[in-house]
C-alpha cells in the first residue's frame, strides 16, 4: 500500500491544480462581475451530468462532460435572456435559473435511480480523500496512478492554454464590452467560451471537491487577492498562490481534526478572506464592498 | 432645417430605434460631411447616445440603415473609433493607464496575437497627445474624472481610425481639460478626421463645433453651426422646458460675453 506521505502529496497536488484552474477562471469571472454566474453554472450542470451518465452508463464518460458543458452554456443563456428580454434583475435571474436546473437534476437522479448510481452527497461535497484509491488502470492491467489527478492536470493545461491564447480578449471584454464589440472582437463568443471552460472545470473537479468547493475556489481566492493588489498579473499570481496555500493548509487541518478536506479548504479560504478584509479595511483607498457582497452570497449559497 | 451633403462620410436613412416597443428615435434621416467637428445636442432622453450606438451597431434599429464611407458597418469597423461614457466601465478594474490605451490597438491586432513594441509605441504617442505622459504606469483606479476622460480619448486615438464617435466626453470635466480636449479634436479634424460628439453645453457648442445636429427623439436640425444655431431651433429641440429655455435665450444674448470662459 501507499505510504501516508505519498497520499498526502497526491491529494495536495491535485487540490492545488484544481484551485489554480478555478482561480484563473475566477479572476475573469470576478472582473466581469459574474462570480455568481460561476456559482449558477456549477449547480446547473447537474441535469447534464445525470443525462450524460444515463446515456453513457458511466460516471466517467465523455458524454457526462459534454452534457454538463451544454447545460452550463444553456444556464448562461437563460440568465442573459431573463435579464435582457424579461427585465429580471441579474441576481434574481441567477437564483431562478440555477435552482430550477439543480432541482431538475435532483428529480432526474431520483427518477433514474435504478439506472444511475450517482451520489448526491458526492456531487455536493466531493471526497478528495478517496483520490489515492481511485486508480486509472489500463486494459492490460497497468496502474497509471490516481485518475482524478490526471483529470486535474488535463483541466489545468486546457484552462491555461485557453487563458494565455485569449488573454487580451478576455481582459478587454471584461473591462469594456461595448468597446470590444465596436472593434469587431466577438465579445459574446468569448463570454460563452469562458462559460464553457467554467462548466468543464466544474465537472472535472466535481468528484474531487464537489459543487460547493468549486464555487468557493472560483470566488474566494480572486476576491481575496483583489484586496491586496490592483494590478492584473500580480492578481492572477496571488490567486494561484492562495489556491496552493489553501490546498496545503486545508489538508493538514482536516488531517488534524479528522474532518472533510474540501470543507476545511473552504473554511481556510473564508478565514483568509476575512483577515484580508480586516487588514485592508484600514486603508481607505480600497473599495471592498464588492468582494464582500460576493462573499456574503457565497455564504448564503453554502447554507442552501 | 436639415442640410444633406454630397459624398457623406456618414449616411443615416429613415432610422427608427425602439426599446421595448417604445420608440427612442423616430425617422432620423441625415448625412454628414467629412473632416468636420460635429456636435449632437438635445435634452436628456432625446436619444443622443442611442443614435451613436445605432451608428456603431451596438443597438439594432427597428428600421432604416446606417452607411459609413458608403459601406456597411462590418466592412469599415477598423476605421471607426468610439469613446463611451466614462461611467460605462468600472474604474476599479486592475489595469494601468498604458494597458487601457493599448486596448485601442487590439482591433487591428486580431485574435490570439499579443500586443508588442509597435502597439506600445502607438499607445505612448497617443498618451502624449492628450498630455498624460506622466501617468503611463498609474493604475486607472487612481485617476480623476478628467484624467479618465483623457485616457479614453487616448485609447480611441490608438485605434487610428477616420471617424470618431464620442459619448459625452465633457461630462464632469473641468474647464481647462475641456479646452484642451477641444483643441485636440480641432487638430484631429484639421488632419481630415471626422469627430462626432454628444454634447450638453449649448454655449461651448456654439463656439467649437463646425456642424450641429439637434435631436429630440426626432431630428430637429442638422447643418453648419452658423445656420442651425438659432433661438427657433433651440426652442424646437428643448421646447416645453421653460426654465431651460430662458437660460438658452440668455446664453444667446450674451453669446460672446462670458466672464467665466473668456
Amino acid at each position: 500500500m501507499m505510504t501516508f506521505d505519498q497520499n498526502a502529496f497526491l491529494i495536495i497536488f491535485t487540490a492545488s491544480l484544481i484551485a489554480i484552474s478555478c482561480g484563473l477562471l475566477g479572476v475573469f469571472m470576478m472582473l466581469r462581475k459574474m462570480s455568481m454566474t460561476g456559482d449558477a453554472i456549477s449547480h446547473a450542470v447537474l441535469p447534464g451530468i445525470v443525462i450524460g451518465f444515463f446515456i453513457s452508463g458511466s460516471q466517467r464518460g465523455l458524454e457526462v462532460i459534454i452534457g454538463a458543458g451544454i447545460l452550463g452554456i444553456f444556464a448562461t443563456l437563460v440568465i442573459d435572456w431573463l435579464r435582457q428580454k424579461a427585465r429580471v434583475q441579474l441576481d434574481a435571474s441567477i437564483g431562478i435559473t440555477f435552482t430550477l436546473l439543480f432541482a431538475i437534476g435532483i428529480i432526474l437522479i431520483n427518477l433514474l435511480a435504478y439506472k444511475v448510481d450517482l451520489d448526491q452527497e458526492c456531487v455536493l461535497y466531493g471526497e478528495i480523500a478517496y483520490l489515492p484509491i481511485d486508480l486509472w488502470i489500463s486494459d492490460s492491467g497497468f496502474n497509471f496512478g490516481p485518475r482524478i489527478t490526471y483529470l486535474a492536470i488535463l483541466n489545468l493545461a486546457l484552462v491555461g492554454t485557453f487563458i494565455s491564447l485569449l488573454f487580451k480578449e478576455l481582459t478587454l471584454t471584461s473591462f469594456d464590452e461595448n468597446f470590444s464589440s465596436v472593434m469587431g472582437i466577438p465579445s459574446k463568443g468569448i463570454n460563452l467560451a469562458l462559460m464553457s471552460m467554467v462548466s468543464y472545470t466544474t465537472v472535472s473537479s466535481f468528484e474531487a471537491v464537489g459543487a460547493i468547493l468549486v464555487v468557493a475556489l472560483l470566488v474566494v481566492p480572486p476576491s481575496t487577492a483583489f484586496l491586496w493588489t490592483k494590478k492584473l498579473m500580480p492578481l492572477i499570481r496571488l490567486t494561484c498562490g492562495l489556491g496552493i496555500f489553501i490546498a496545503i493548509s486545508g489538508y493538514y487541518l482536516a488531517y488534524l481534526v479528522d474532518s472533510s478536506i474540501a470543507g476545511m479548504m473552504v473554511a481556510v479560504s473564508g478565514i483568509l478572506f476575512l483577515a484580508s478584509v480586516l487588514i485592508q479595511g484600514k486603508k481607505p483607498k480600497f473599495t471592498w464592498e464588492l468582494p464582500w457582497n460576493k462573499r456574503r452570497l457565497a455564504l448564503e449559497d453554502k447554507q442552501l | 432645417m436639415i442640410t444633406q451633403v454630397d459624398n457623406p462620410i456618414l449616411e443615416i436613412h429613415d432610422l427608427i430605434v425602439s426599446y421595448d416597443q417604445s420608440p427612442v428615435l423616430w425617422n432620423v434621416d441625415l448625412s454628414l460631411p467629412s473632416g468636420k467637428l460635429i456636435g449632437i445636442l438635445g435634452p436628456n432622453g432625446a436619444g443622443k447616445s442611442t443614435l451613436i450606438k445605432a451608428i456603431m451597431g451596438l443597438v439594432t434599429p427597428s428600421s432604416g440603415y446606417v452607411k459609413v464611407f458608403d459601406k456597411t458597418l462590418e466592412e469599415v469597423r477598423s476605421q471607426i473609433s468610439y469613446v463611451p461614457q466614462r461611467e460605462s466601465v468600472d474604474w476599479n478594474f486592475p489595469a494601468s493607464v498604458l494597458d487601457v490605451v493599448m486596448m485601442g490597438t487590439y482591433g487591428k491586432l486580431g485574435l490570439f496575437k499579443r500586443p508588442g513594441k509597435k502597439e506600445k509605441d502607438i499607445a505612448l504617442s497617443c498618451l502624449d497627445q492628450v498630455g498624460m505622459m506622466s501617468f503611463v504606469n498609474r493604475q486607472i483606479s487612481e485617476l480623476s474624472g478628467g484624467q479618465q476622460q483623457r485616457v479614453f480619448i487616448a485609447r480611441a486615438l490608438a485605434q487610428e481610425a477616420d471617424l470618431y464617435l464620442m459619448d459625452e466626453p465633457f461630462a464632469g470635466v473641468d474647464m481647462s481639460t475641456e479646452t484642451a480636449i477641444f483643441h485636440l479634436l480641432k487638430e484631429m479634424t484639421a488632419k481630415g478626421k471626422t469627430v462626432i460628439v454628444v454634447h450638453h453645453d449649448i454655449h461651448s457648442a456654439m463656439n467649437y463645433f463646425d456642424w450641429i445636429i439637434m435631436l429630440n427623439m426626432h431630428l430637429v436640425a442638422s447643418g453648419p453651426n452658423d445656420q442651425v444655431m438659432s433661438e427657433e431651433m433651440l426652442r424646437k429641440t428643448y421646447g416645453g422646458k421653460l426654465n431651460l429655455l430662458t437660460k438658452v435665450t440668455d446664453l444667446i444674448k450674451q453669446k460672446d460675453f462670458n466672464p467665466l470662459k473668456s
